[in-house]
C-alpha cells in the first residue's frame, strides 16, 4: 500500500503573508455578488443614456461606457431595452430547505473548536458553481438541496480531524475552493439524506514557504490565484499559472481539477507544476515521501488526485514550481485575413515550438464582440489611429471585415529572449497572411476574458442565456470541429424554434505540439422560450455530442462534475470507468466525499455496485 | 385619367399581368412575349397607348375592353373552357421547356446565373481540385504503400497518381456549359414534348445546397439521365452538378470531351484492390463534397437499368461519399433523390437486344451522330422528381457513433460494420423512394395490358382493361400521368402512336403488338428478332411492376392455392421465399418483409376482395379478377427462373458425381438455349424468358440461397448446382405456376442442341 500513509502529526509552520488578511472573507456574500459573477462593486450596467457602463474602480474597464456595446448586443442576439428579467431578490430562509442535522457530528464539532456554521446565507453560497444553470436559480429558482453546515478549517490537521469526524458520523463532505467551478461539480446531490457539510478551504490560504534553491513553494490549498502570485511577487517569483478564473479560483481547486493556465506555454499546465501533494481522504493522508522533480514509483499518485474533483479526499497543501518573475511581459496581436489561416499559423507555431507565454485564436464574431467592447475613445488622436489602422487592414491589405480573425498573444522572459520569440512569431505570421495588429488589441484581447464573465450577468437581465464550453482537440480535426460544432448549435436552435439568431463563436486558446484546445462561446436570447435552462442544457449537450464525433474531448480543462457525466464511459471505457470506481472504492468506501462527480459514488448505479463486490473480494 | 404607371422591368420574358380597373370590373390579362409590368389603378375607363420598351409591343388597351362580354365572370377568363387544363402546370409539375419555345436560346444560355454557393465553400478551379487531390494525406499514404508493396520509385508511383487523376478529373468551365446548354436545349427541345419538374423542390434545393454538401441520386434508366440533371441545374440556375460517369464515355471523341468539361468525371469500371486508384478516387470525390464546390452526382444502380426496373444498388461510391460525415469533416451531407421518368425511352431497341444477349456497339462518336435519326422522332414527356433530402445525419442518429473514428487518422479509409449497414438501408431507402416518385405513363399500363393479350384486344376491351388497372396502380399510390382533359382513347391512341414501332391500330380497331420489325439486319435468328420486339414492350411494363410486386407476391401463392384455405403463416412463408427468389429482380428493404407482407395483403383485403377469416387466406373467395391479373404479370418471371432450375438440373455430372462448375456467364447463356428450345417446340410462349439478364438474376438468387455454390478458381468464379435445395427449390416454383411437363432435357453444349425428352 504504498503511497497511502496514516496521517502523522506533521506540524506545518506558516512563514510568509501571516500578517495579509484573505482577499476573501468567510462571509463571501459581503465582498461578492451571491448571485452572479465577481465583485459587487464591478458589473456592466445599462446607465442613463441607455449606454452600457461598467461599474467600479477594480479594473482597466471600470467606469468607463462602452458606447458600441449596446447596439452591437441589439444586433447581435436581438435584446430589447424594453424586454429585462431582473432577478429575484435575496433567498432568505424560509426558502431553503432546512438543514439535515446530524446531532452528535455536530456536537464533536462543536469540541473541536474548528470554525462552522449552519448560517443560511452562507450554506447558500457554497450549493453552487457557476454554471448556466446554477446561476439562472440564484436569480429565478430554488435549490432543492444545498448543504447543511458550512466548515472552515484553518490548516492540515483541522481537514484531518473533520475527515475523522464525517467517517465516524457518516456525514457527506463537499471540498469547496474558490466556488468557480462550470461543471456542476458543488452542486449537492439531490438524493443525498445524509447530513452534507461544506469544507470551505478559503481560510487555509497561506504560502507555508518558499524554496528558492529548488525554486519551488509550499502553499495552503485553499489560497486563490491573484494571492498566490501577489505574495510570491513580493520575493521576486511566479507560479505563471495563471487560469481565466485566477481571481477566485484556488490552488486546491487547480488541483481537483486538472486545470490549465493562461501561459501554459512557458510554465505548463497544473500538472507540470505541481511537486508534492498533501491529499487527505477517509483512509488517511496520502502524499509522496519526497519531494523529486519525476520518478518511477509504479502508478502515479498524483494522477489519482489531479481531476479527482473532490471524489476521493482533500488537497490541503500542494508544493509547486516556481519561476523568477519574468524581466519583460508584452503583448501583441496578430490581424489573420481569416480563422482558418490563422489555425494554419497557429499549428505551425505549435510545429516550431515557438509559441508565446499565451496565443490564443479569436474568430470573428469574437473579433467584433472585442471591437464592441471598445469604451469610447478618450482622444481625437486615438480615433485617428484607429480609423488608419482599419482603412490599412480593409482597404490597402484587403481583409474582410465579417471574415478577419486575430490571435493575442502575450511573451513572458528576458527582454532578448522576447524580441527573438516576437520576431520569429510575426515572421511565421506573415507567412499565414497574418499582420502584425498592435499591443492594444492583444491587451484587449485578453481583457475581454475577464469581463466575458461578468457580462453574462448583463446578458440575464435581458432574456439572454449564455454558457462557456471547451475541449481539446487534434490539429488535424480542429478547424473543421469549430465549423461542425457551430453548425449544430445553429442547427438546433433552428431545429427548436429559437427565435433569435444566436450568438455562436470560438476561439483556439492553447496550442500544443499534437493539438488545441478550443474555447466555445453559446447564448440566445430566450424570450418565447419555456425553459431556458433546460433548453441551453439540450443544445450544448447536443454541441457536446458533436466535438465528440469530431475526435474532441469531454473536457480540457473544465472537469467532468455532473454536467458531462454523460460523455465520461464513452471517453475512458468501461475498463477505465471500473478503474476508477475500484480506486474510489478503497479510498472511500462510504463514499464520504460524496458530491457524485465524475461517475464514482452513485447509490443507484448497479455498476458501482458490482465493482464494489469485486474489489471488495479481492481486497 | 390614368393616376399612376408602374412600370417594372424583368430581365426575360414573363408573363406580364396588368390590372386595369373600370367600373369595378378587374381585367387580368396574360400577355406574353413582353417585358414589364404595369400596375396601375384608374377609376374612368379611358384606351390608353402604351409602347413597352423592351421589344416594342404596343398593347392597345382598349381592344381588351371590346373583348368584354356582358357576363362578368368573362372579364376575367381568357378562354372559355373548363375542359382546358394546362399542360405546362400539371399537379405538382412545371413544363420547363415551355419557356424555351417562345424566346431565344443564345440570350437563354448566355443570361446572368445566380448560383447558390455552399456556406463554407472556397472558391477553386478544377485544376486546383486536381492539385488537391494529390497534395492529400490519403493519396500521399496510398502512395507510399505502394512503393512498399510493388517497391517502385515515388517518381514512378507518383505519375501513375498524375495520370489516374487526369484521367478522372472533369473540367467544369462555364464557357462550355453554356454552349452546351445551348445545343442541348435544342436537342431536348426536338426529343421530347415536355420535360416537367416538380419546382417546389427546386427552391427546396436551392435553399439546401447553401447549407449543406449535396449529393444527388437519380434512377439510371437511360442515358439522357445525366443530361437531364445537368439541364435541369442549368435551368434554374442552380450550380451544376459534378458527375460520376463510367469509363466508356471517355472513349468518345468529341462527346467525352465535352462532358469531362461540363462536370463529368470518369471511374473505371471495377478497379478491384488497386489501393492508389481508390485513394485518388475517395479523394477526389470526398474533397468536393468537404468544400462542396458543385453537387455530386452519381447512379446508385452503377449503371442503366436495361430492363427499366430498378437495380440493386451498389454501395462504394456512396460509401466514399458518405465517409466525410462519419471522419467528421462535414456538418452534414444530404442525399437527394432523383426519379426520372420516360414516355419513350431512347434505348428502348438498344436494351432489348442487349437484354437478349446481342452485344451493344460499343459507345462512339459516330454513334451519337447515328442517333440523330433519333432526334426526327417523339419521345413524348419526361418527369423529373426531386424526392425529398435526406440529411445523413438525422438518418443516422441513434444508429452509429462517430467516435469511433477518433483515435486514427481520417485519411485511412475505415468504416465501421454499422456505417456500411447503415449505408446499405440508405441505398435501399433511395432506390424505393425513387421508385415511388416515378410518373408512371399511360403507355406503361397499356403495356402491361397488351402483354396479356399478345394476340391483341379490341379497343373497347383495352379501354376497360386500361382504365381498371390504371385505378388498382392508383390506389398502390402510383402516380399515374393521365391528362384530365381528353378522352381514354385519345389517350391510348395518342400513346400507341408514340410507340407506333411497337403497337398499331388496326381498321377493325383492334390493338395488335407488331410482331416483327423488319428493319434489322437480316442474318438475325428469326426467334430473337421477335423476342426483341416482345421485349420492348415488357420494358415499359416493367417501369409498372414496381408498384405491383409486393400485392403479387402475395397474389401467386393464394392464385395457385389447390386446398381450400391457406393460413397466413404459410402464405408469409410463400411471400417470403418469393421475396428471396425475386430480391435480384426487384428492389426489396432488407429485413422488411414482414413489413411489406402486412401492408401488401392489407392492401390486397381493403380492395382487392381477399378475404382473410381466422388467419387463414379462404381462397375460392379470393381469387378473382385481382389476384390472377397480379399473378399473371410475375408469371413470366417464375417461368424463366423454373428453367434456369430445370437447366441447371441437368448439368451433367463429372466423374465423382459432383457436377461440372461452370462460368456464371455460361450458366445464363446455356439456359437460354434451354428457353429458346422450349419456346421453339411450343412448349412455352413468352420469350421474355430469353433475357439474359432474368437468367443471370435467377442464378444470383438461387446462389444467394444456397442453391448454387460458388467455387474460385485462379481468381475466377464459378458456379455449380446444389442439386438437393435446387430440386426442392424447382419443386416450390412448379407449384405456384403452370409449367409444361418435362421429366428430363439434355442439352449438349457443342452442338448448341437441346434435346427435351417427353417420356417417362
Amino acid at each position: 500500500m504504498s503511497g497511502i500513509t496514516k496521517q502523522t502529526s506533521l506540524k506545518s509552520s506558516p512563514c510568509a503573508s501571516e500578517s495579509d488578511p484573505p482577499s476573501i472573507p468567510k462571509r463571501r456574500q459581503e465582498l461578492l455578488k451571491w448571485n452572479g459573477w465577481g465583485y459587487k462593486d464591478s458589473k456592466f450596467i445599462v446607465n442613463k443614456d441607455n449606454h452600457v457602463e461598467f461599474t467600479g474602480e477594480r479594473y482597466q474597464l471600470s467606469g468607463h461606457t462602452l458606447t458600441l456595446l449596446r447596439d452591437w448586443m441589439i444586433a447581435t442576439i436581438g435584446i430589447s431595452l424594453d424586454h429585462k428579467t431582473p432577478p429575484q431578490s435575496e433567498i432568505t430562509a424560509k426558502d431553503m430547505p432546512p438543514p439535515v442535522r446530524n446531532e452528535e457530528f455536530l456536537a464533536d464539532m462543536r469540541r473541536t473548536n474548528i470554525s462552522h456554521t449552519d448560517d443560511c446565507q452562507d450554506r447558500l453560497f457554497r450549493a453552487h458553481g457557476h454554471t448556466l444553470a446554477e446561476i439562472f436559480t440564484l436569480r429565478e429558482g430554488r435549490f432543492k438541496r444545498i448543504p447543511d453546515l458550512v466548515i472552515w478549517p484553518i490548516n492540515h490537521n483541522e481537514v484531518v480531524k473533520v475527515v475523522e469526524l464525517a467517517c465516524k458520523h457518516n456525514v457527506c463532505l463537499i471540498p469547496f475552493g474558490g466556488g468557480t467551478s462550470v461543471s456542476g461539480a458543488l452542486e449537492c446531490p439531490a438524493n443525498e439524506n445524509r447530513m452534507i457539510a461544506s469544507l470551505d478551504l478559503s481560510q487555509m490560504n497561506k504560502i507555508l514557504w518558499v524554496d528558492e534553491k529548488n525554486l519551488v513553494a509550499h502553499a495552503e490549498a485553499g489560497i486563490i490565484g491573484q494571492d498566490l502570485e501577489r505574495l510570491l511577487a513580493k520575493k521576486g517569483f511566479c507560479t505563471g499559472h495563471e487560469p481565466d478564473s485566477m481571481e477566485f479560483s484556488s490552488l486546491g481547486g487547480w488541483v481537483a481539477t486538472r486545470a490549465s493556465g493562461m501561459k501554459k506555454n512557458i510554465y505548463g499546465n497544473i500538472e507540470d507544476l505541481v511537486v508534492h501533494i498533501k491529499f487527505v481522504t477517509p483512509q488517511g493522508t496520502m502524499e509522496k515521501s519526497c519531494q523529486v522533480p519525476r520518478m518511477s514509483s509504479g502508478l502515479d499518485i498524483h494522477h489519482f488526485i489531479l481531476g479527482s474533483e473532490g471524489t476521493l479526499g482533500v488537497v490541503t497543501e500542494v508544493t509547486l514550481k516556481i519561476r523568477p518573475v519574468p524581466e519583460c511581459k508584452r503583448y501583441g496581436s496578430i490581424v489573420f485575413p481569416n480563422f482558418e489561416k490563422g489555425v494554419a499559423c497557429l499549428r505551425e507555431i505549435a510545429r516550431q515550438k515557438c509559441a508565446p507565454a499565451s496565443i490564443r485564436l479569436m474568430d470573428n464574431e469574437q473579433f467584433q464582440f472585442g471591437h464592441a467592447l471598445k469604451p469610447e475613445a478618450k482622444s481625437m488622436y486615438t480615433n485617428f489611429m484607429d480609423g488608419l489602422k482599419k482603412f490599412y487592414i480593409t482597404r490597402i491589405k484587403g481583409f474582410d471585415v465579417h471574415k478577419m480573425a486575430v490571435a493575442t498573444l502575450l511573451f513572458e522572459g528576458a527582454k532578448k529572449d522576447v524580441d527573438a520569440q516576437e520576431k520569429r512569431v510575426y515572421e511565421i505570421a506573415a507567412n499565414f497572411g497574418g499582420l502584425a495588429g498592435g499591443a492594444d488589441n492583444g491587451e484587449r484581447g485578453y481583457m475581454l476574458t475577464f469581463a466575458i464573465a461578468y457580462i453574462r450577468d448583463l446578458g440575464f437581465e435581458y432574456y439572454v442565456v449564455a454558457e462557456s464550453f471547451e475541449t481539446s482537440v487534434p490539429w488535424d480535426r480542429c478547424l473543421d470541429l469549430c465549423t461542425n460544432v457551430k453548425d449544430r448549435l445553429h442547427r438546433e436552435c433552428k431545429e427548436r424554434g429559437i427565435q433569435f439568431p444566436p450568438y455562436i463563436t470560438c476561439r483556439v486558446t492553447q496550442t500544443y505540439d499534437a493539438g488545441a484546445c478550443v474555447y466555445f462561446y453559446f447564448g440566445f436570447n430566450y424570450r418565447g422560450v419555456q425553459n431556458p435552462v433546460q433548453m441551453y442544457e439540450d443544445i450544448e449537450a447536443c454541441a457536446r455530442d458533436e466535438i465528440l464525433a469530431n475526435g474532441g474531448s469531454i473536457s480540457h480543462h473544465h472537469g467532468v462534475g455532473k454536467m458531462r457525466k454523460p460523455w465520461l464511459r464513452k471517453t475512458v471505457g468501461d475498463v477505465g470507468l471500473g478503474a476508477m470506481r475500484a480506486i474510489k472504492e478503497y479510498i472511500d468506501p462510504n463514499n464520504i466525499f460524496g458530491n457524485q462527480n465524475l461517475m464514482v459514488g452513485e447509490p443507484e448505479d448497479h455498476h458501482v455496485n458490482t465493482v464494489r463486490n469485486v474489489v471488495a473480494s479481492k481486497l | 385619367m390614368v393616376s399612376a404607371f408602374i412600370f417594372r422591368r424583368f430581365s426575360t420574358n414573363q408573363i406580364v399581368r396588368f390590372y386595369s380597373v373600370s367600373h369595378g370590373v378587374k381585367t387580368i390579362t396574360h400577355v406574353n412575349k413582353t417585358c414589364c409590368t404595369l400596375d396601375f389603378g384608374c377609376n374612368v375607363w379611358r384606351p390608353v397607348k402604351i409602347l413597352i420598351p423592351n421589344n416594342y409591343h404596343a398593347l392597345n388597351l382598349s381592344l381588351c375592353y371590346s373583348k368584354m362580354t356582358d357576363q362578368s365572370r368573362n372579364a376575367w377568363i381568357i378562354k372559355d373552357d373548363p375542359r382546358l387544363v394546362s399542360a405546362r402546370q400539371k399537379d405538382f409539375f412545371v413544363d420547363i421547356l415551355d419557356d424555351r419555345r417562345h424566346t431565344s436560346d443564345l440570350a437563354w444560355s448566355l443570361r446572368q446565373r445566380d448560383e447558390p454557393k455552399y456556406q463554407y465553400n472556397k472558391p477553386r478551379s478544377p485544376a486546383e481540385v486536381k492539385g488537391h487531390v494529390l497534395k492529400s494525406d490519403r493519396v500521399k499514404y496510398a502512395i507510399e504503400k505502394t512503393m512498399e508493396e510493388t517497391g517502385k520509385s515515388l517518381e514512378e508511383v507518383t505519375k501513375e497518381a498524375v495520370y489516374i487523376v487526369d484521367e478522372m478529373a472533369h473540367n467544369l468551365r462555364v464557357g462550355v456549359i453554356r454552349c452546351f446548354a445551348m445545343v442541348l436545349v435544342k436537342v431536348m427541345k426536338k426529343l421530347f414534348e415536355r420535360i416537367y419538374v416538380n419546382e417546389e423542390a427546386i427552391q427546396n434545393v436551392r435553399a439546401m445546397l447553401k447549407e449543406y454538401p449535396i449529393l444527388l441520386m437519380p434512377s439510371h434508366r437511360s442515358y439522357l439521365d445525366f443530361l437531364l440533371m445537368s439541364y435541369v441545374f442549368y435551368h434554374y440556375d442552380l450550380p451544376l452538378p459534378v458527375i460520376a460517369a463510367a469509363m466508356d464515355f471517355m472513349g468518345m471523341k468529341f462527346f467525352g470531351w465535352l462532358l469531362r468539361n461540363s462536370g463529368a468525371f470518369y471511374i473505371r469500371r471495377s478497379f478491384g484492390d488497386d489501393q492508389l486508384y481508390w485513394a485518388v478516387f475517395t479523394e477526389y470525390v470526398q474533397t468536393h463534397i468537404c468544400n462542396g464546390d458543385s453537387p455530386v452526382e452519381f447512379f446508385v444502380e452503377g449503371t442503366r437499368s436495361r430492363t427499366q426496373k430498378s437495380l440493386p444498388p451498389r454501395i462504394g461510391m456512396l460509401s466514399a461519399s458518405l465517409e466525410p460525415y462519419f471522419k467528421a469533416q462535414v456538418p452534414d451531407i444530404m442525399v437527394v433523390p432523383v426519379s426520372m421518368s420516360y414516355d419513350r425511352v431512347l434505348e428502348e431497341k438498344l436494351y432489348a437486344y442487349e437484354l437478349l444477349g446481342v452485344p451493344k456497339p460499343k459507345e462512339s462518336a459516330s454513334g451519337v451522330f447515328k442517333a440523330r435519326s433519333i432526334l426526327s422522332e417523339n419521345y413524348g414527356n419526361v418527369h423529373i422528381f426531386i424526392g425529398e433530402p435526406k440529411s445523413i445525419r438525422t438518418y443516422s442518429i441513434g444508429q452509429i457513433s462517430r467516435i469511433s473514428h477518433s483515435i486514427s487518422p481520417r485519411y485511412i479509409a475505415s468504416l465501421t460494420f454499422r456505417e456500411q449497414a447503415l449505408i446499405q438501408k440508405l441505398s435501399y431507402d433511395v432506390l424505393l423512394q425513387q421508385i415511388r416518385n416515378m410518373a408512371m405513363s399511360p403507355w406503361s399500363i397499356i403495356a402491361a395490358v397488351l402483354l396479356q393479350n399478345m394476340d391483341g384486344i379490341s379497343m373497347k376491351e383495352l379501354l376497360k382493361e386500361v382504365d381498371w388497372l390504371k385505378r388498382q396502380a392508383s390506389n398502390l399510390g402510383a402516380y399515374i400521368d393521365w391528362p384530365v382533359n381528353e378522352s381514354a382513347e385519345a389517350v391510348i391512341r395518342h400513346n400507341i402512336f408514340t410507340h407506333k414501332n411497337i403497337a398499331t391500330v388496326t381498321e377493325d380497331n383492334v390493338v395488335e403488338l407488331i410482331a416483327e420489325d423488319t428493319s434489322l439486319t437480316q442474318n438475325q435468328d428469326p426467334l430473337f428478332t421477335s423476342a426483341a420486339q416482345e421485349m420492348m414492350v415488357c420494358l415499359y411494363r416493367n417501369q409498372l411492376l414496381n408498384v405491383f410486386v409486393r400485392v403479387a407476391l402475395i397474389a401467386i401463392p393464394i392464385n395457385s392455392c389447390v386446398q381450400e384455405t391457406m393460413p397466413l403463416s404459410e402464405l408469409k412463408a410463400h411471400y417470403s421465399l418469393l421475396e428471396k427468389l425475386l430480391s435480384r429482380e426487384f428492389i426489396f428493404m432488407p429485413g422488411d418483409a414482414e413489413k411489406d407482407f402486412d401492408v401488401a395483403l392489407a392492401s390486397l383485403t381493403h380492395t382487392c376482395g381477399v378475404v382473410v377469416e381466422n388467419d387463414c387466406v379462404l381462397v375460392k373467395k379470393s381469387i378473382n379478377k385481382y389476384t390472377t391479373f397480379f399473378s399473371q404479370m410475375f408469371e413470366p418471371f417464375l417461368l424463366g427462373y423454373w428453367a434456369m432450375c430445370r437447366y441447371l438440373l441437368s448439368i451433367e455430372k463429372g466423374s465423382h458425381g459432383k457436377p461440372l462448375v461452370k462460368l456464371p456467364k455460361t450458366i445464363s447463356k446455356e439456359a437460354q438455349v434451354l428457353s429458346a428450345q422450349l419456346i421453339r417446340d411450343g412448349h412455352v410462349k413468352r420469350k421474355e424468358i430469353l433475357s439474359l439478364d432474368m437468367m443471370s438474376n435467377s442464378l444470383q438468387a438461387l446462389y444467394d440461397l444456397g442453391a448454387v455454390h460458388k467455387e474460385k478458381r485462379e481468381g475466377t468464379s464459378y458456379m455449380y448446382p446444389n442439386l438437393v435445395l435446387l430440386s426442392k427449390l424447382t419443386e416450390d416454383l412448379c407449384k405456384f405456376i403452370d409449367v409444361p411437363d418435362l421429366p428430363r432435357t439434355t442439352i449438349n453444349v457443342d452442338t448448341k442442341t437441346v434435346t427435351v425428352n417427353a417420356k417417362l
